[in-house]
């Protein structure tokens, strides 16, 4: 046995086992049809998939997508800046980089319960706007599309954050000096120079964003008031209240299929000098 | 520009930490709810009694650290050698983990769990948590190396191949130091990500194994006990002085 | 505490074993539906040990049920979820010679389970209205919630059973309809109230009511109860129209391992006693009507909770509907969250 083979050994096995396994379960499934009070059962039929063409479901994924892409083009604006901070601190990187982080140690639900506290209507930053006179009724800051992007861009911005760092931080700093030297204002410095070699970290940590703000359903929930309803609501309802697998198997399959295509496309695109994931 | 960097990072962290602070500060009022009445540590000294809550934590971390270690190292492996050579299934595979959602990864594995066990007699449990949670991680960590891999001069293992190393201890010698940074980070995004789930650990754990969110989402969608702040200001605090730690260590 | 096992297989087989020897009682159930004592004093009495942990929805708990493997003796499901568990042979018929309690309970003869055959009625709740009287008059028919005058100063249920059943109950229509041109009805309804609606919330809306923010919140009786019990000034109201009722029953899991003392259990929680005291806890309504009589008068004659008279005969309680009318009514809801 190679090398080769005992190195891809361990995750191989992983994945086969606990993912392809169960995918095919999951593929099973959205072709059966849902048992009288849940589970599902014979007949195989693809009206699972047919019932997908209705208009109401694409209205929603394109929603999902709007506001998923939004996400994620945020995230990218307000990362990048702070990874390039990080990447280029003296010291302390393991600091600032553990400060990026942190946030994820509290749970998921009260930091999102935390902004909820300082959105809602008697919430802190109501309370000071009209303290200080600026407002005369509270601004409905929470339950709405904004208050999920920004829930959405609290919680996976150190995705973005740390593959960003990961690319930066090799950065020669040379070439940067080299830069200057040739007469580059530290702007275009960045524009011209680091952006473009940290493309590979950029698509990265695009992907790890992008992906789950689709498949999202607590913060479109939570923030969102339930007011909303994006595809990740769609397809946890299939499992849950409505207690129609086989209809969520197949709404997640095209939803995959869907996102592979979109990332397949932007691959190619963007195809770097070696292969492999991105 | 370094000046402007640094001056847009610290308003970045403060929006990233701001919640934070307010859960901490609210751990300390005595009353149950957002209406400021005192100072108190009523909540902390409740934690102790809450065994179910301190379990739980124990719980998240345990899980983390185990999920954290073996997705890392199983993941570390893979992104390497695909990097050397495509593993096309692999690849395609790690994309579609990343792509699933994650109810969808829950309950297929929950109902491939539950299949197996017809055959073997055991239950959901915390092996049952981890297993799930090394399988969502993996891709994240192969995503973090690779992207790291694709910076790195190949021309270094091939000077190293040349000189007679065997490629085992070049890739131990030579390429390990330069993915470290990319390796720490990865270790970081994984026990975050481990820590803080809900939707797939609420599906696959057992009896005996909750963990910290499936807790606070317990109490949480019934209004937030300020018992949870003070847990959460706990863990908070610990992994801040941890990171510290790790850090003065490093420059030690 | 715990000791911590470390798992993997061959750990679990051990702690199987362990498992057989001690005597041990594994119950899932809703969050805050015991009472402190409750579980303790069954532990001591008995000399056993009770594994508790709790869930908030049926699904949750249907999703490991369903599968028959899932290490629970006893779970809480709620009616109309009782026949379909039935039928797929998840639950153990109750032997009534193990249950001398069961004479005290007020539903003798309930529509999912007439014989008490395979469970036994726990909890009963429903929803209503909780409002601010200081902020708005009695909202004594689900119309007041589609008035302009609440606009953005109101919740809803985010759960479609309950939605719906309200929308339908505006227009005087079941609950458990299955028609299509009816559930179209309710969706039209929903979908004009919208606009006025702050958010679709569960429990979350109680402290928004209790602060202030809302004038009036679609909420179960115990979330109600909670609000009513902190602040004294709110008020809980069934409108006119009707309202939707379910009831929360114990039953043992066929894949039970602890049958005796899953029945032992069970009558434990038919007496009287401890029945009342944990109604008078967790402030929600028994089923079991001797419990009932020893309560206090102000659980006792509370109207949200023990609706008497006129007030009980508007009531309907959820019923398991068809496969084809679920699907309509994820859709119609679907539709309602899309709008």
């Amino acid at each position: 046995m190679t090398p080769r083979f005992w190195l891809l050994l361990p995750s191989r096995a992983l994945m086969a086992l606990l993912f392809a396994a169960p995918m095919v379960i999951v593929v099973a499934y959205s072709l059966l049809t849902r048992g009288a009070y849940g589970g599902q059962g014979e007949p195989w039929t693809w009206e699972n998939y047919a019932r997908l063409l209705d208009p109401l479901y694409g209205e929603i994924v394109l929603k999902s997508f709007w506001i998923a892409a939004l996400s994620t083009a945020l995230c990218l604006v307000l990362g990048f800046p702070l990874a390039l901070f990080i990447a280029r601190a003296r010291s302390r990187k393991t600091l600032w980089l553990g400060l990026v982080t942190l946030p994820f140690w509290t749970s998921f639900l009260v930091r999102t319960y935390a902004w909820m506290f300082l959105l809602r209507d008697t919430g802190l930053i109501n309370t000071i706007l009209l303290g200080l006179g600026l407002i005369a009724e509270p601004l409905p800051l929470l339950y709405n599309d904004a208050a999920v992007v920004l829930g959405l861009v609290y919680g996976y911005l150190p995705f973005m954050v740390l593959p960003i760092y990961a690319v930066l931080e090799r950065l020669d700093p040379w070439l940067l000096e080299a830069a200057e030297d040739l007469g580059a204002k530290p702007w275009q410095v960045v524009r011209r120079v680091v952006v473009p070699l940290a493309k590979p970290g950029m698509a990265a940590g695009s992907v790890l964003v992008f992906v789950p703000c689709l498949g999202a359903y607590l913060t479109p929930d939570l923030m969102g008031g339930g007011k909303s309803i994006l595809i990740g609501n769609v397809i946890q309802n299939q499992f849950t209240t409505a207690r129609d697998w086989p209809f969520g198997a197949a709404l997640s399959i095209v939803l995959m299929a869907i996102v592979m295509a979109l990332l397949w496309v932007a691959l190619r695109k963007s195809r770097g000098a070696e292969g492999g994931l991105l | 520009m370094k000046r402007g960097l640094a001056l847009y990072a610290a308003v970045a962290y403060a929006f990233l930490h701001l919640p934070l602070l307010i859960l901490a500060a609210f751990s300390f009022n005595s009353s149950k709810y957002t209406v400021w009445e005192g100072l108190s540590l009523v909540w902390y000294r409740a934690l102790w009694d809450d065994a179910r809550l301190l379990e739980s934590a124990w719980n998240s971390v345990l899980i983390g650290v185990l999920a954290t270690i073996a997705a890392t190292a199983a993941g570390t492996l893979a992104a390497y050698a695909t990097w050397k050579r495509r593993a096309r299934w692999l690849e395609g595979s790690l994309y579609l983990s990343l792509v699933t959602p994650e109810v969808v990864t829950g309950v297929s594995l929950l109902v491939f769990y539950q299949w197996v066990f017809r055959f073997l007699d055991v239950r959901l449990g915390l092996h049952t948590v981890v297993a799930a949670h090394i399988m969502f991680s993996l891709a994240y960590v192969v995503v973090v190396v690779m992207a790291r891999l694709k910076t790195m001069d190949r021309s270094l293992e091939e000077a190293a191949l040349d000189l007679g190393a065997t490629e085992w201890q070049t890739f131990l010698r030579v390429t390990l130091p330069q993915l470290a940074p990319a390796i720490g980070t990865a270790a970081l995004l994984v026990f975050a990500i481990s820590f803080d789930d809900y939707v797939i650990t609420s599906l696959v754990a057992g009896v005996d194994s909750e963990t910290l969110p499936m807790v606070i989402y317990t109490m949480a969608r019934k209004g937030v006990s300020p018992s949870v702040n003070a847990i959460s200001t706990i863990i908070t605090v610990s992994i801040g002085i941890m990171t510290l730690t790790a850090e003065r260590w490093r420059r030690a | 505490m715990r000791r911590r096992d470390l798992f993997f297989l061959g750990l679990s087989s051990a702690a199987a074993a362990c498992r057989k020897a001690a005597r041990r009682l594994y119950v899932y159930n809703w969050s805050e539906y015991v009472a402190p004592e409750t579980i303790p004093d069954f532990e001591k009495e008995f000399r056993a040990e009770v594994r508790y942990a709790e869930f908030e929805s049926n699904e949750e708990m249907l999703a490991k049920v369903f599968t028959g493997n899932s290490g629970w003796d006893i779970v809480f499901p709620s009616n109309y979820f009782i026949p379909p568990l039935r039928e797929n042979e998840l639950l153990q018929v109750l032997d009534h010679a193990r249950l001398p309690n069961l004479t005290n309970l007020a539903l003798k003869t309930p529509p999912w389970d007439p014989r008490h055959e395979v469970s036994v009625p726990y909890m009963i709740g429903a929803a209503g209205i909780l409002y601010n009287p200081k902020l708005m008059p009695e909202p004594a028919s689900w119309a007041s919630l589609w008035d302009e005058r609440v606009r953005g100063r109101i919740t809803m249920l985010d759960d479609p059973a309950d939605t719906l059943g309200a929308a339908l109950k505006k227009s005087d229509l079941s609950i458990n309809t299955t028609r299509e041109a009816e559930l179209t009805r309710a969706r039209d309804e929903l979908i004009r109230q919208k606009p006025l609606v702050r958010a679709y919330l569960n429990a979350e809306a109680r402290d928004q009511v209790m602060a202030g923010d809302l004038m009036a919140a679609h909420l179960w009786t115990t979330t109600a109860m909670q609000a009513i019990g902190e602040a004294e000034h709110l008020r809980f109201v069934y409108p006119r129209e009707g309202y939707a009722e379910y009831c929360d029953n114990a039953v043992i899991l066929r894949e039970s391992r602890s049958v005796d003392l899953a029945h032992n259990f069970l009558n434990y929680l038919l007496r009287p006693e401890v029945a009342a005291r944990i109604a008078s806890h967790t402030k929600t309504a028994t089923a079991n009507e001797a419990a009932w009589r020893l309560l206090p008068s102000e659980l006792k004659e509370n109207q949200a909770l023990y609706p008497q008279g006129e007030t009980a005969a508007r009531g309907e309680y959820f019923a398991t509907l068809p496969a084809s009318t679920q699907q309509l009514r994820d859709r119609v809801w679907t539709e309602v969250k899309a709008a």
